[in-house]
């Protein structure tokens, strides 16, 4: 196998061919595949790198870097069925190079790593009929650690297994269930906090 | 009431589980209210993180396809230091691993009571740094496999094919190591090990290509 060469600026997306089929047409150095797989995968890249960075302009270049870098490492992805996880594997390692070059003073701190309970009488109801949910949700998400807030939006927002989590963040299974569950409890606590604030 | 674990719950939101294993969770919820409020929840969260517009990415292919056309290139240092950076944090694990070592494991027919409780506890101290250095070594091996991710396309095809043959041995035995270790401290400094192997191997490749460009 080998990388694919320099895709053409053709726009050309087969929606209705498998991953299996543009991936190997891809690797064969099919550019036009590579832009089907950039047209399929690239917003849910973007979404989560905009999640990550909160910054619309890095999450730009950042998506940009991830898919040359899937360019170039075409070769080494296995399996079609492992696509998402692989390229939300390295758009990580771009988000933690950007966040590096922003700031050298050491790994992200998680705010909260023990949350006691889950919420406080709030319900999902309540939560999903609010006017100011996006606006809650927003800090919410901000409120997490990027890497429980990375492992979070895989699961949740992007429907990856717990498997290809492990794999994208370098974790153990275990430590991806434990790193999910308590930022769910933190992600509740923090938007009945915001429901109260706005009830008051 | 036994619960059904979250990430069955999770599963049947989420529209994952098969026809049969569905219609059982859901009858459990049905009846059970801690299982009904936390899939409410589940579904809560799906929902506010979906409703969210799709970004719009089309115009960022053009800067995609002008980069692969003029790559910039990583500075040779950049991964000596990544892996540097790794070696000092396996250091650091193994000298706190040595200070603080594990309690003995007690023989079972010994003390009968000592087969319910954990192995042994790791001192929290230990278990940070083993986790910086696993985390470390796997900032390292992704540098490292961009590296070798660049390089490969000028390789001969045969010299490639058998540089991959040994990265996948390699990535086999990490994987292997890590799939059995929790929080036992000789099954953690085996994932170190085998991150150290693999980084050594893909180290051997880059230096190689970088050496005989």
């Amino acid at each position: 196998m080998r990388a694919a060469s320099l895709p053409g600026e053709v726009p050309g997306a087969h929606d209705s061919q498998s991953d299996e089929e543009v991936l190997s047409r891809a690797r064969a150095g099919d550019a036009e595949a590579f832009r089907v797989i950039f047209d399929r995968e690239a917003p849910g890249v973007r979404r989560f790198l905009g999640d990550l960075l909160r910054d619309d302009a890095a999450a730009d270049e950042g998506t940009q870097e991830t898919f040359v870098r899937a360019h170039q490492r075409l070769g080494t992805l296995e399996q079609a069925g492992k696509l998402q996880g692989w390229l939300f594997g390295i758009a990580r390692m771009v988000f933690f190079e950007q966040v590096r070059r922003k700031r050298r003073d050491g790994p992200p701190v998680d705010p909260a790593d023990e949350p006691a309970q889950a919420d406080r009488g709030a319900s999902p109801e309540a939560v999903l009929l609010s006017a100011e949910s996006d606006r809650m949700l927003d800090g919410a998400l901000r409120d997490l650690g990027e890497d429980r807030r990375a492992a979070l939006l895989m699961r949740i927002d992007h429907g990856l297994g717990y498997g290809e989590i492990a794999d994208a963040m370098g974790w153990t299974l275990q430590k991806v269930k434990n790193e999910i569950h308590r930022a769910r409890l933190q992600l509740r606590r923090s938007l009945a906090g915001y429901l109260e604030e706005g009830a008051r | 009431m036994t619960h059904v674990p979250v990430e069955e719950l999770e599963a049947l939101a989420f529209g994952e589980l098969g026809p049969g294993r569905a219609a059982a969770v859901a009858a459990h919820v049905e009846a059970c209210a801690d299982c009904s409020r936390e899939l409410s929840w589940l579904r809560a969260e799906k929902a506010l993180l979906a409703r969210r517009p799709v970004p719009q990415t089309s115009h960022l292919w053009a800067g995609v396809v002008a980069r692969l056309r003029h790559p910039r290139r990583r500075p040779r240092w950049a991964w000596r230091l990544a892996v540097a950076g790794a070696g000092v944090a396996a250091a650091a694990a193994v000298l706190l691993v040595a200070l603080h070592p594990a309690p003995p494991v007690v023989p079972a027919q010994q003390a009968p009571v000592a087969r319910r409780q954990p192995r042994f506890t790791i001192d929290p101290k230990t278990l940070a740094a083993l986790d910086l250095a696993e985390r470390d070594y796997g900032n390292a091996a992704k540098v490292l496999e961009e590296e070798y991710g660049r390089l490969r396309p000028h390789l001969d095809p045969e010299l490639a094919r058998r540089w991959d043959e040994t990265l996948t041995r390699a990535r086999a035995q990490l994987g292997e190591s890590r799939a059995v270790a929790a929080d036992d401290v000789n099954a953690r400094m085996r994932v170190l090990d085998g991150y150290a192997g693999y980084l050594r191997a893909l180290r051997d490749v880059v230096q190689a290509e970088e050496a005989n460009p």
